[in-house]
């Protein structure tokens, strides 16, 4: 009940909105895109009775360098965009391996790492509308080729690792997308106020 | 191999055969050289080869190197390369290979020589410091279900091991080496879709890794199968199985074969198309964990299994239907096809044959019916399956003319008749009906009257009483027809008598319903009937009843009768008649239940007492309520919330019980009627019985009549001992005692209520001091007129005069003399208002005996008390016998006499009127007679009068002037009489 709910909450955030409040919307897709990604974590650790102490140790799989120091809040979102993007490049790559490792399958992990997907494809374009301009052009595709070795050996447990954290870094970076969005969207909201 | 020269002396030959013996020896048990290993890591098999001289047994020693700990020690026979010459043994290690460094040492053995160890082979493991990172082995091991598995991690170097988990269990671990600890997994159950993991944490858990193993099934399919459809290609199925639990990559692959199948991911893996027929039929199924193989062989033509017939088309009539379709490619096959025709929810199938059959003719349809074909087919020869069932193909027949109705009759009692049929189901009115067509004709008179009606009706209302009257005939003939839009139905006709008769065939007999209805029997009559009719309806319907009715071949004698109609506890009324030309005739009739039920009212009670017994009565319950055959009642008395039965009364006749010899209380008796299915909750009634009021009555009027006889005998003994009564209740007042000369006062007295009286109480000594006695002396004369004038009431104690009696020249001679005392009190008693009443009390009268013998002591004083007016008597007699103008007593005035004496009024009449003047009873006196009043000469003041409360009797003046009035006044003087009665 609570999932189909949350459906519905999707498929009307999904619809395109005419108005300002586009920030709003990808602030909220971002928060829906967070909770979505947190839940496919969830459902992931359950699955692989992943237990809570179990945390890899290595570092950010996406990673920014900021041209300048203090970037301003439209070059922050700039970056969020391309880090989405590699995040997409992921989680297309993680679905791409693990069907290629066990079948097409059906369950709620399944369902709900498709919806991130979708999720994270929707946000993409929401940013693209944000952070576009005249001079800046920014893409939606996902940024992965998706041939790098996964963690280890190249065994099944490396995959799997990899893609715990992969999941770990969907979590991350939608939760950095909703607070960058929502301050972009209070700073635009202040101007035109003003 | 040194040699000499041929030595011949035994000596020497013996020291050279020693010597050669011993040679023989050392050659024989070499040392193992060249030892070599080789892993097999995803076995965990290491091959070991040397090069061991002639020895054919080794002894094999395998050690964990790193803690010199003997994992394998024994001898084994080594097989021998030809081409390299070398012994080879393989050993399979329960750890894998990788988990620690093994040392491998290998000795000749010949019995139990043995050479000299080899140099140590050494199969580095991972936990060399080289390899600094942790590690789970071994990794993506795929094993059947049921085995065991020992896994091993090598922790990073400078870290504690902690656990080692399998999926969520922890296992117990061995050391392995300095950083290699192992943990079995026994007999291991079926892993997840992505395999089950164990995981190696660091003591502190800031170190982790893992490993994944899956646990499945080998593939096991079945039933493969290969058939034809269009007579070139073939289609291979077969049944996957079991669930191997190994999926993607590890998943089962299969060849046809040899020829690898590869589904799609949407496409099942139970099913492939081979272009061409090949006859026999490979089928492998391979995983991680094993194969089988399944194989089919078959040919062609025993393989045919048609496609779906295409295109369907119908040409469609009343009665039948012709389906067709399109089949080319088996032009040349012999087919049977099966065509399934579904109507109403109802399928039947129909099978037809023929070469290439491509239609079939479907007959036996219903007209003006929906109908919906599908058609299959399979070869006719080597019959192998049916092919797939075409498209649903619908149609609807053409309409027909309607089927003959079943008609009947219902006779009210007032001469109105109801022709009723059956309605047609619509397989029975091959199409939408447009109306009824009733014609009603008499056949003797040959006059017919037709009638329409809507679809909807199946009855019609005639009155038989208006028929009679203009036909002779003694039936009349309804005939009814249905028409729809492809003709009309065969008329249906049914005989209604216009003479009814009321006459019973025969007692009704009771039917008993079983499964298949109510079983009914009747005897075969000798009228010539054509076919009988049995009839039901609700016994409790009176009026236009709906009717169920069924036609009876001639013949017949028993039919069971059902309905769907029939409700429990419903009796129904069955009828059988007789159908022949003339109108149909009862020949018996039944009554039934279909079940029967408790009744569903009660019956109303009503209770009686009857003296100590109680009449319990009861009304019948209505026929609809009773729900079955009423068996009795039954009678209970209730004690609190329990029930006794008092009587079981089998007689429906009888609705009344007594229950006899109750005592005093309230009972509530309870009645219920009683079916087969049991009784009726029952009706309650309450009664107290109360004591017999006819007793009480008799009570009261035999205390009524004793009380009155004991008066009567009170009475009358008082009558017998009157005198002894007066004596004992009544003494004789004392004569007042005169001081002075009455003789010549002859005026009347006025009595003064002056203090100052001058009567004097005298007391006398041998009289009762009680008994006072007045004495009156007159104060002054008074005119008689005087006194008339005088106002009739007065409190004026002046005004009250009393008059001497003494009506000669006697002197009053009181009879007693008295007090002054006394006399005062009698005066003070003449000053009140009821002065007069309280003078006649014995004590206080103002009495003047006037018979001398009244002095005696048996003399009735108080029928002496009497006034007189003074002076009115003009000298009158005085009382008793001599005297007029005296006092003389109110009631009697003589001794006493009879009692006729006493009650008639006329005794007193014949003395008053022979003297002057008197008193009379008060009941005489005219007190609404003014007229009466002015005659008596101002007499009138009659409220003046004293009254006798005693005696309720007025004192009231007497003359001879109302002697006649008197008599005149009959109902006065009754009512005198009446009270001087009571006097005795």
């Amino acid at each position: 009940m609570a999932e189909q709910e949350e459906q519905q909450q999707i498929t009307a955030l999904d619809a395109p909105v005419p108005g300002p409040s586009q920030t709003e919307r990808a602030v909220a897709l971002a928060r829906l895109l967070h909770h979505e990604c947190a839940r496919l974590l969830q459902l992931y650790k359950e699955k692989e009775t992943f237990s809570s102490d179990h945390t890899p140790d290595a570092g950010r799989i996406v990673s920014l360098s900021p041209d300048s120091e203090e970037p301003s809040t439209e070059q922050q979102v700039q970056l969020l965009h391309s880090a989405l993007r590699q995040c997409l490049g992921l989680i297309h790559c993680v679905i791409l391996k693990e069907e290629e490792e066990w079948g097409e399958l059906e369950g709620d992990y399944e369902t709900m790492r498709k919806n991130v997907r979708l999720r994270l494809e929707h946000l993409l374009s929401s940013t693209k509308v944000l952070v576009e301009t005249e001079n800046v052009t920014v893409e939606v595709t996902p940024d992965h080729q998706c041939n790098e070795e996964t963690d280890g050996a190249g065994g099944v447990f490396g995959l799997k690792m990899w893609t715990y954290r992969v999941l770990l870094e969907l979590v991350h970076w939608a939760d950095h997308a909703a607070q960058t969005l929502h301050v972009l969207h209070t700073e635009r909201a202040g101007t035109e106020d003003v | 191999m040194p040699r000499s020269k041929p030595n011949w002396s035994p000596l020497w030959l013996t020291c050279v055969l020693l010597g050669l013996t011993a040679v023989h020896a050392i050659d024989v048990l070499t040392v193992p050289q060249q030892v070599s290993l080789s892993a097999n890591t995803s076995t965990q098999q290491l091959a070991i080869s040397w090069l061991g001289g002639a020895a054919a047994t080794f002894d094999l020693m395998i050690l964990r190197t790193e803690f010199n700990m003997t994992v394998f020690y024994d001898t084994v026979s080594a097989t021998v390369n030809r081409e390299s010459g070398r012994h080879q043994w393989v050993w399979t290690s329960v750890e894998p290979l990788e988990c620690t460094s093994l040392s491998v040492r290998i000795r000749s053995r010949d019995g139990e020589t043995t050479s000299d160890w080899s140099h140590t082979q050494i199969l580095q493991g991972n936990d060399l410091p080289s390899y600094e990172k942790i590690q789970v082995l071994p990794q993506d091991r795929i094993v059947p279900v049921g085995a065991n598995t020992t896994f091993c991690c090598i922790m990073e170097e400078g870290k504690q091991f902690g656990i080692i988990k399998y999926g969520n269990t922890v296992m117990h671990e061995t050391r392995l080496s300095r950083r290699s600890y192992a943990v079995t997994a026994v007999n291991q159950g079926l892993s997840s879709q992505s395999g089950t993991n164990v995981f190696c944490y660091d003591k502190l858990k800031s170190n982790s890794w893992g490993s994944v193993v899956f646990v499945g099934y080998p593939p096991l399919p079945s039933d493969f199968v290969c058939e034809t459809h269009d007579l070139i290609s073939a289609v291979c199925r077969w049944n996957g199985g079991r669930d191997t639990r190994l999926y993607g990559k590890r998943g089962t692959h299969y060849t046809l074969n040899n020829r690898k199948c590869d589904f799609s991911s949407t496409q099942k893996r139970d099913e492939w198309r081979v272009a061409q027929w090949e006859g026999n039929w490979t089928l492998v199924a391979t995983n991680p964990l094993g194969r089988h193989v399944l194989t089919d062989s078959a040919e062609l033509r025993h393989r045919v299994r048609p496609v779906a017939p295409e295109s369907l088309n119908s040409a469609v009539h009343a009665w039948n239907a012709t389906v067709q379709w399109k089949y080319d490619i088996y032009s040349s096959l012999a087919l049977d096809c099966q065509v399934e025709l579904s109507s109403q929810g109802y399928k039947t199938k129909r099978t037809f044959s023929g070469l290439g059959l491509r239609s079939v003719v479907l007959s036996d349809l219903e007209p003006d019916e929906d109908y919906s074909v599908q058609v299959r087919c399979g070869a006719q020869q080597n019959f192998w399956n049916w092919g797939s069932w075409s498209k649903p193909l619908s149609f609807k027949t053409n309409a027909y003319a309607p089927e003959a109705l079943d008609v009947w009759m219902w006779i009210n009692k007032d001469y109105t008749a109801q022709v009723i049929w059956k309605p047609l189901t619509r397989r029975q009115s091959h199409g939408l009906i447009t109306r009824y067509e009733v014609t009603f004709w008499s056949p003797e008179e040959n006059r017919q009257r037709t009638e329409f009606f809507l679809p909807d009706t199946s009855a019609v209302l005639i009155n038989l009483t208006q028929i009679a009257t203009v036909s002779g005939d003694d039936k009349v003939t309804a005939t009814v027809i249905a028409r729809n839009a492809a003709g009309v139905s065969q008329p249906a006709s049914v005989h209604i008598p216009l003479r009814l008769t009321d006459v019973e065939p025969g007692p009704v007999a009771r039917a008993v319903y079983t499964d298949s209805g109510f079983p009914l029997f009747w005897q075969r009559g000798d009228n010539a009937a054509c076919a009988y009719v049995v009839e039901w309806y609700e016994a409790s319907c009176k009026w236009d009843c709906p009717v169920g009715w069924i036609k009876v071949a001639a013949g017949t004698t028993n039919v069971s009768v059902e309905s769907a109609d029939f409700q429990p506890g419903v009796m129904y009324d069955i009828s059988l008649y007789s159908i022949t030309s003339e109108a149909p005739e009862l020949l018996q009739r039944w009554q039934g239940y279909m079940q029967e039920l408790v009744p569903s009212a009660s019956v109303s009670l009503s209770t009686t007492q009857q003296g100590s017994d109680i009449l319990l009565a009861w009304g019948e319950i209505p026929l609809a309520d009773r729900r079955g055959f009423l068996l009795g009642y039954n009678v209970y008395v209730s004690s609190g919330s329990e029930l006794t039965l008092l009587a079981n009364l089998s007689d429906l006749g009888s609705r009344e019980y007594t229950v006899k010899g109750l005592s005093e209380g309230s009972y509530k008796f309870t009645v219920k009627a009683y079916t087969s299915a049991g009784e009726e909750a029952g009706v309650t009634a309450s009664i107290t019985l109360e004591p017999y009021t006819d007793w009480l009555i008799l009570e009261i009027l035999a205390s009524m009549g004793i009380t009155a006889v004991f008066l009567v005998i009170v009475t009358f003994v008082c009558y017998k001992k009157r005198k002894w009564v007066k004596k004992a209740f009544y003494p004789d007042i004392p004569e007042p005692k005169l001081p002075g000369d009455w003789s010549r006062s002859q005026e009347p007295l006025d009595v003064k209520p002056s203090p100052h009286s001058l009567v004097h109480m005298v007391e006398r000594p041998e009289w009762d001091s009680s008994k006072e006695v007045l004495i009156v002396i007159p104060e002054e004369e008074e005119n008689e007129d005087g006194l008339g004038d005088e106002p009739a009431d007065t409190d004026e104690p002046a005004s009250l005069r009393y008059y001497n009696h003494v009506a000669d020249e006697r002197p009053i001679r009181p009879r007693f003399p008295d007090s002054s005392s006394s006399s005062a009190s009698s005066l003070d008693s003449a000053r009140t208002d009821v002065t007069y009443t309280g003078i006649q009390t014995s004590g206080s009268s103002l009495v003047f005996q006037l018979d001398p013998q009244g002095s005696s002591e048996g003399h009735q004083p108080q029928a002496d008390l009497s006034f007189c007016r003074g002076g009115g008597g003009g000298g009158g007699g005085g009382g008793g016998g001599g005297g007029g103008g005296g006092y003389r007593p109110q009631m009697q005035s003589r001794a006493p006499s009879d009692d006729t004496d006493l009650v008639s009024p006329e005794p007193f009449f014949e003395p008053q009127a022979a003297s002057s003047g008197g008193y009379k009873p008060q009941s005489s006196w005219h007190l609404d007679s003014p007229v009466e009043a002015g005659e008596n000469d101002g007499l009138a003041p009659s409220l003046g009068s004293p009254t006798s409360i005693t005696s309720t009797q007025f004192l009231l003046p007497d003359g001879e002037e109302h002697a006649d009035e008197r008599r005149s006044s009959s109902a006065a003087t009754w009512f005198t009489n009446l009270l001087s009665s009571t006097k005795p």
